[in-house]
């Protein structure tokens, strides 16, 4: 089975004009700085005077303002060039990395097994990485007419902004790249298994055609997928693979014609080595969620939101940048999570869910990787909290997901005693009380609020029509019986998952969308695979199994230049 | 929970030989580390314009490892041994001189309620 390209016109296709007409690059800022009127749309009223002076004089303050004027990208203007002789060393390799995380370990190991000379530069103090599931499709179990299913559900998924090609590799080669990364990081000590189709219960069957899936899982937590890249780096630094942590990228080393050779970072010791890279350079430096004006710029949805993530400040995103790459438009897919307050095969199950304060505020049947749209507020901030009675084994019996025992609730629950199994201790935050009044203390939502919202919810639950939501009545169940129970849950940034524009070979383009020579994305840093408001849940470990398959496939892609 | 006291997180080799060697502290701003004859330029260079202190810096005087084997016992967990940096967390990310130190973790962590000198 194959995703040979079909028959397609002259030029990019439909995703790729749409990124480089609407997406920011320096030269369409710069363009558009000089525009005027362009300007005024785009960096809000009067910016432009600055930004016309900007371009002779970048100054941080002046360039690009978002149009409520909040939200300035500071990273934009180009940092004069390093010059060699502050270079304490200079280093040649074949392929040099920078990130060393899902994508860009495997990226290193994928380039050495293909006969590479490779470098990784590492701003951290080892490999990281966050999650449990990397996922793919098993080709050999599955019907090609499943698979062309699956990619178009994923597109529809992405609202249909996405670049289908990069879905499609994904598609016919995740298996493949998946399986490559459970191997190898077994060699290196890793805790992992396949856990194959039986984890995708949802999609076993795609528009009723017979999928089959490799589903990788480095846990139960604590353990992540941080402990299996940090294994998986010992494989292959055992295949030549040299390894540069505490060595933040600095810049890119680029040519006369804009080729990218090299990369400048910065030791511990702080002083500036050279990696000359033969064959090309691949940035996986992950997402830009700790760049606060990034973010706001981007994605102000997520302004009052709060990380899971350190130290992700979008330096891919500049490097890339600076070298001409384009950024994809504004309205950047985002991904809000919480599998850890609670048990996650109950997150998305109907009970009824309060605000911060303790209201009702929406149909329940909403997935919890949706709910950060109605809590986005300083407020809110993604609070909210699942309540449910004595009763809820019962009552919830059939609805979708998976409910665990009170026995078992006790794992999540920060007051019980004694140690804590497969869950991040620090993280779980589900509560058990006698009354309505001290679940919501427990809750920390307003106890008198909580109260009426619980009365307004049994008179409705009574009335056997969810007149105010309109949730289906078979989810209705009252709140009646002590103990009461309460999951408070906050969705916070996992990660934002859009990139810069790339093409089929993960290769940077430029505003001309013409291939920078030398340079290519991978990871969350790598544009095109998403595109919706927020990532889909469609595929359980997607975006794992896609930093994989793309650094696995570049890696090798790269090598053989 | 074991409260990390200034006495505990200073105590581990802030060495006395150099502070003894270099002459009284500016008394300007508000220092632990000048209290203890830690001159300015030892920390923020000497071009005048004082820079911003980066962890190597720390380290010259303050070991990592070390720090992280004294706090191994503290509850809930060890600030200085972290699943995010392992022993390698930038001291300033936490501990500021001559403004109101932070707690790093708390934020994500809220149960971690460290009290950070």
């Amino acid at each position: 089975m194959s995703d040979e390209p079909r028959e397609e016109g002259q030029g990019p296709d439909a995703y790729t004009r749409q990124v480089l007409e609407q997406g920011l690059s320096r030269r369409s800022f710069l363009g558009r700085a000089a525009g005027g009127a362009a300007a005024v749309g785009l960096f809000g009223m009067g910016a432009s005077p600055a930004l016309a002076a900007a371009v002779k004089e970048p100054k941080a303050d002046a360039f690009a303002t978002s149009t409520d004027g909040g939200a300035t990208l500071t990273f934009l203007p180009k940092p004069k060039p390093i010059r060699d002789r502050e270079i304490s060393e200079t280093l040649t390799f074949d392929v040099v990395v920078v990130g060393a995380g899902a994508s860009g370990v495997p990226a290193a190991l994928s380039a050495a097994e293909h006969g590479a000379k490779v470098a990784v530069v590492q701003k951290a103090p080892f490999a990281l990485s966050q999650g449990n599931t990397g996922s793919g499709i098993d080709l050999a179990a599955s019907e090609k007419a499943g698979v062309e299913a699956l990619v178009a559900r994923l597109i529809a998924d992405s609202n249909h902004r996405c670049n289908p090609k990069l879905i499609r590799q994904w598609a016919y080669h995740s298996g493949e790249a998946v399986r490559w990364v459970i191997d190898r990081a077994k060699q290196g000590g890793a805790t992992v298994v396949d856990q194959g189709s039986p984890a995708q219960r949802a999609i076993l069957k795609v528009n009723g055609y017979g999928m089959g899936y490799v589903t990788s899982f480095f846990g139960p937590k604590p353990y992540t997928t941080g402990d299996g890249m940090r294994a998986l780096a010992k494989t292959a630094e055992k295949a030549g693979v040299k390894f540069f942590f505490q060595m933040p990228a600095m810049q890119l080393v680029q040519g006369r014609s804009g080729e990218v050779q090299g990369v400048i970072a910065r030791g511990h010791d702080g002083k500036y080595r050279k990696f000359l890279a033969k064959k090309g350079v691949i940035l996986a430096t992950g997402d830009y969620q700790n760049n606060r004006a990034m973010s706001d710029y981007f994605i102000p949805d997520v302004k009052h939101l709060e990380r899971k993530q350190l130290d992700r400040t979008g330096d891919g995103f500049a490097l890339a940048y600076w070298a001409g790459g384009v950024f994809e438009p504004i309205g950047h897919t985002k991904m809000l999570h919480d599998f850890d307050a609670g048990p996650a095969s109950m997150c998305d199950m109907p009970f009824l869910a309060v605000d911060r304060k303790g209201r009702r505020f929406v149909n329940e049947t909403v997935e919890m990787s949706l709910l950060n749209n109605y809590l986005k507020d300083a407020e809110n901030a993604g609070h909210y909290s699942q309540v449910f009675d004595a009763d809820y084994m019962t009552q919830a019996a059939t609805w979708p997901g998976r409910l665990v025992p009170p026995e078992g609730l006790k794992n999540y629950m920060p007051d019980e005693p004694g140690p804590k199994k497969g869950v991040f201790e620090s993280q779980v935050n589900t509560h058990k009380a006698g009354t309505l009044e001290e679940l919501a203390r427990k809750l920390e939502v307003d106890p008198a609020t909580l109260v009426a919202t619980v009365r307004r919810y049994n008179e409705v639950v009574a009335s056997g029509k969810d007149s105010d939501f309109g949730k289906p009545a078979s989810f209705l169940a009252p709140i009646l019986k002590a103990p009461f129970y309460g999951i408070h849950r906050r969705v916070r940034v996992s990660a934002i998952c859009s990139g810069m524009l790339v093409d089929e070979h993960h290769q940077a383009l430029d505003a001309d969308g013409k291939p920078i020579k030398g340079l290519f994305l991978v990871g969350n840093l790598g544009g095109g695979f998403y595109g919706g408001v927020d990532y889909p849940l469609t595929v359980f470990g997607l975006s794992l199994g896609r930093c994989y398959t793309f650094g696995y496939l570049t890696g090798r892609h790269v090598a053989r230049l | 929970m074991t409260i990390l006291t200034p006495s505990r997180i200073l105590g581990f080799g802030l060495a006395g030989l150099l502070a003894a060697s270099l002459g009284a502290a500016p008394a300007a701003r508000t220092s632990k580390h000048a209290a203890r004859g830690v001159t300015c330029a030892q920390c923020h260079g000497k071009s005048g314009k004082p820079a911003a202190v980066p962890f190597r810096q720390c380290q010259g005087c303050h070991d990592p490892a070390d720090l992280a084997a004294r706090t191994a016992q503290a509850k809930p967990t060890n600030p200085h041994e972290n699943r995010h940096y392992g022993t390698q967390t930038d001291c300033t990310r936490c501990h500021h001189e001559h403004q109101a130190s932070e707690n790093l973790c708390l934020p994500c962590h809220t149960r971690f309620t460290f009290k950070v000198p």
